[in-house]
């Protein structure tokens, strides 16, 4: 009976697989196509643009492209040192077990909503700025001062004290020195403001300068921007420049390296390609960012390169703008161009980025065997 | 030189955790704070004006030396204003009067002064038995309550009548010990959590927003998942590992950085002017020129967003399919057993952990993500809930509310700023405790996985 049935049953069974494997490709097929779909979308309907009389149309994108432009840099000013700095120092310097605390506690600034982290730039820190804009600047200078002052304190500390204060674990020691320090140049910023200029630093500029300083300008943003682009720098530059095989390391550390010299003329160069993906990586999200910029830039379209002046970015235009825009209209095709822009600038670059990525991992992979 | 450097790499860690810490502190502490009762301030000025009310900050003056400090006064019926400032040095006695009352009610915002009598037809109370008559009213169901008017009194001396009907809450800090404090901002939570915006959402709650988002989210889960599974299968358990796979799985990994806004003008342009206006041509011609799916609604947003966390489903689930190990494969198919008994038994079973991450994470990204909602379907108030009593029950073509488009709505749209901005910090410390907790659940899902199956973390 047995037999009869699995006579039975094996095409049935077969047939089945047959069909369930054509549900998955037919799934993955439509996956496929709704993204391309994005794509071709977007470049369809882009090209009514050449037919219209685009020339004035396209000149108002300008201070837009500038805008985005603007708003990127700042923020990659602001984040790129922190973020190579820390996964330097994570990948290099820390041990492994407090690294893999550290790091996901450092990724968890990915997962906090734009829209917070706009709210709070945009409503507390921009105000906040405005008042104390001397503070703010000399924060900015003195906080890396005060890190390096930090070590040489370190450097002149006796060897006793040094044990209770170990390097490896100066990323959570030198939270409380910093705090420190912010302290510090809130009690004396304001003071030598007093003192040197004789009142408010934005009011000294308008008169003696005439630059304006708008609430809500760059520096908020590079601040706030920066700010959310740090992690996804950093993850990927900790893990590129933790793939690198022990051995290069160690063996330039047995040729009487310390350890920064390992890093600057061993793993840099061998890792290099894994951090320029991740600084590229970086600038994809910085450029389409709209949450932050929307909320945390005045939101008004100018060409001017002053830190203290407002802009407008396209992923902020096309948030405002697109629900009002009637299909077919003029400026309806030229949002979904700037979006188009922003898709193709995205794409080429993240795609830059994962094959250098791929090609670099499996270099270090041989690289390993070979050691 | 080779010294200094790896200070500053160390400081940049330190920073980066300042950072977070002081971002998450200043949530917690003003998101909570919003909801614990203040004390209320009387102010004597030197010109003999009296300022009752709470105090918010003070600031340096504009354009001489000096501190101000802005009192939140309420009152909006009799002055027409709810903030004051008042310049510190001409402030002669400040005193925190145990009788000083803060009212919420619906139509003028907060009141704060004094309770001078409470009528309720029968009998006129005064005093501390006013205040008794009213806190029992209160404590009643909003249905059951009686009718009686309050006889209010202002710090400086303007007598008004309220009726009992608009009051929703009523308190005395002053007088309150902390048990009654703590018991108050429980309250105080609860009702933001449950019930809905009031005052051009500068009040209330924000109950129709934590709804619209959870069934937003849902919807799109139920769209996302089983195709983000089988495009994961099919890359790993199906297709030619070829150039051509590889390839795909670039781009899908890649999918993931393209800036959200741009999914959101795929949603607008497709979903709601294609097809959704076709749809209306189709089946509700009778209500055009009004649009039925021809605008944005629950719909079109669930699978906008879906379209968006696609590659965050794809390329977890993709994970968890790669570390299954190629010898319970090859096991399966030895015993004979096709590629869907395979799939069924062996390999969606060990990787159902890796789906289960990649659902929470794609729910976690999609709750923060407020950009393409805005032009595909998100609403500031929205009238009726997306579910209801009525048939279909679900209704998909409504408009919703969300949590951060609230957040940005009421903090950047509101005509008192200033007035909404307690509420947008609980709204936003509510928001990203759920983004936080989704993406912390993901991590030790994966975390315990790993280390269960004896896999290097």
């Amino acid at each position: 009976m047995s037999l009869q049935k699995r006579r039975w049953q094996a095409p049935h069974r077969q047939r089945l697989d047959r069909l369930a494997t054509a549900i998955i490709t037919l799934g993955a097929f439509a996956v496929m196509a709704a993204i391309l779909a994005i794509g071709v979308f977007l470049v369809g309907e882009s090209l009514p643009l050449l037919g219209l009389n685009a020339k004035p149309l396209l000149n108002s994108l300008t201070p837009l492209a500038w805008g985005t432009l603007k708003a990127a840099i700042a923020a990659m000013v602001f984040a790129l040192p922190i973020a190579l700095g820390a996964a330097v120092y994570t990948a290099m310097y820390m041990p492994a077990r407090q690294r893999s605390r550290i790091k996901p506690l450092l990724e968890m600034i990915e997962a906090i909503p734009g829209v917070v982290i706009g709210f709070i730039a945009g409503l507390i820190l921009a105000p906040w700025v405005e008042q104390h804009l001397a503070t703010t600047l000399v924060l900015l200078v003195w906080l890396p001062v005060s890190a390096l002052l930090a070590g040489l304190l370190w450097h002149c500390l006796r060897q006793r004290w040094r044990r209770y204060l170990p390097f490896s674990n100066a990323a959570l020691w030198l939270i409380p020195w910093l705090m420190l320090m912010i302290a510090l140049t809130f009690w004396a910023a304001p003071l030598a403001e007093q003192g040197l200029l004789g009142k408010s630093l934005p009011r000294f500029l308008e008169v003696h300068s005439g630059i304006d300083y708008a609430t809500r300008n760059a520096i908020i943003v590079g601040v706030a921007m920066g700010f959310a682009v740090i992690p996804s720098v950093y993850t990927l530059a900790d893990d590129a420049l933790s793939d690198i095989p022990p051995g290069l390391l160690e063996g330039a550390q047995a040729l009487g390296a310390d350890r920064w010299q390992a890093f600057w003329k061993v793993a840099l160069p061998a890792a290099g390609p894994g951090i320029f993906a991740a600084v590229m990586i970086g600038a994809g999200r910085a450029v389409g960012e709209t949450m932050i910029v929307l909320m945390a830039s005045g939101n008004t379209p100018l060409l001017s390169a002053s830190p203290f002046e407002s802009m407008r970015s396209m992923a902020a235009a096309i948030a405002t703008e697109m629900p009002e825009a009637a299909p077919g209209t003029g400026s309806y095709h030229l949002l979904i161009f700037a979006a188009l822009l922003l898709f193709a600038f995205t794409f080429l670059v993240n795609t830059l980025a994962e094959t250098v990525r791929l090609r670099l991992r499996t270099r270090l992979r041989r690289m390993e065997g070979a050691g | 030189m080779t010294r200094a450097w790896p200070w500053l790499c160390a400081a940049s860690v330190a920073l980066s955790l300042l950072m977070l810490g002081l971002l998450l502190t200043v949530l917690l502490t003003r998101g909570f704070g919003h909801f614990w009762p203040s004390a209320l301030e009387l102010a004597t000025l030197d010109s003999g004006d009296m300022v009752g009310g709470e105090v918010v900050r003070e600031a340096a003056l504009p354009h001489r030396e000096g501190q101000e400090r802005l009192y939140f006064t309420a009152n909006r019926d009799i002055d027409g204003a709810r903030w004051r400032w008042v310049t510190i040095d001409s402030i002669t006695s400040r005193q925190t009067p145990p009788g000083l009352l803060r009212l919420q009610r619906s139509p003028w915002g907060d009141f704060i002064g004094y309770l001078s009598a409470y009528e309720d037809g029968k009998q006129r109370l005064e005093g501390e038995a006013a205040w008794q008559a009213l806190a029992t009213a209160l404590a009643a169901p909003a249905n059951a309550r009686p009718q009686a008017t309050l006889i209010l009194e202002t710090v400086d001396g303007q007598v008004i009548h309220q009726t009992l009907a608009d009051v929703h809450r009523a308190q005395r800090p002053n007088a309150m010990h902390l048990g009654e404090k703590l018991r108050d901002w429980a309250h105080g939570v609860w009702q933001f959590l449950s019930e809905g915006p009031r005052a051009a959402n500068t009040g209330g709650g924000v109950w129709p927003a934590i709804f619209g988002t959870v069934l937003m989210v849902m919807v799109m889960s139920v769209v996302v998942m089983p195709f983000g599974v089988l495009a994961a299968i099919y890359l790993n358990e199906i297709a030619h590992q070829g150039r051509l796979t590889r390839l795909v799985r670039i781009g899908v990994r890649n999918l993931a950085g393209v800036p959200s806004i741009v999914y959101g003008v795929f949603g607008l342009g497709v979903f709601v002017y294609g097809i959704g206006s076709s749809m209306d041509q189709w089946f509700f011609e009778d209500t055009l020129p009004s649009p039925t799916f021809g605008t944005g609604g629950l719909l079109w947003a669930s699978l906008t967003l879906a379209l968006l966390t696609l590659p965050v489903v794809i390329v977890a689930t993709e994970e968890g399919l790669t570390r299954i190990p190629d010898s319970q494969r090859e096991g399966a198919v030895a015993l004979g057993a096709t590629r869907l008994e395979t799939l069924t038994r062996i390999v969606l079973p060990m990787a159902m952990p890796a789906m289960l991450t990649a659902l929470i994470l794609a729910v976690a990204r999609a709750a923060g993500e407020v950009a393409p909602l805005m032009l595909v379907g998100v609403a500031k108030l929205a009238p009726q809930m997306p579910l209801d009593g009525d048939f279909p029950y679900l209704h998909l073509e409504r408009k919703f509310m969300h949590l951060g488009y609230h957040v940005f709505d009421t903090a950047f749209h509101g005509d008192d700023v200033q007035a909404a901005i307690p509420l947008v910090y609980a709204t936003a410390l509510l928001l990203v405790t759920i983004v936080l907790v989704l993406n912390l659940t993901a991590i030790f899902l994966r975390h315990y996985l790993r280390r269960q199956r004896g896999q290097p973390c």
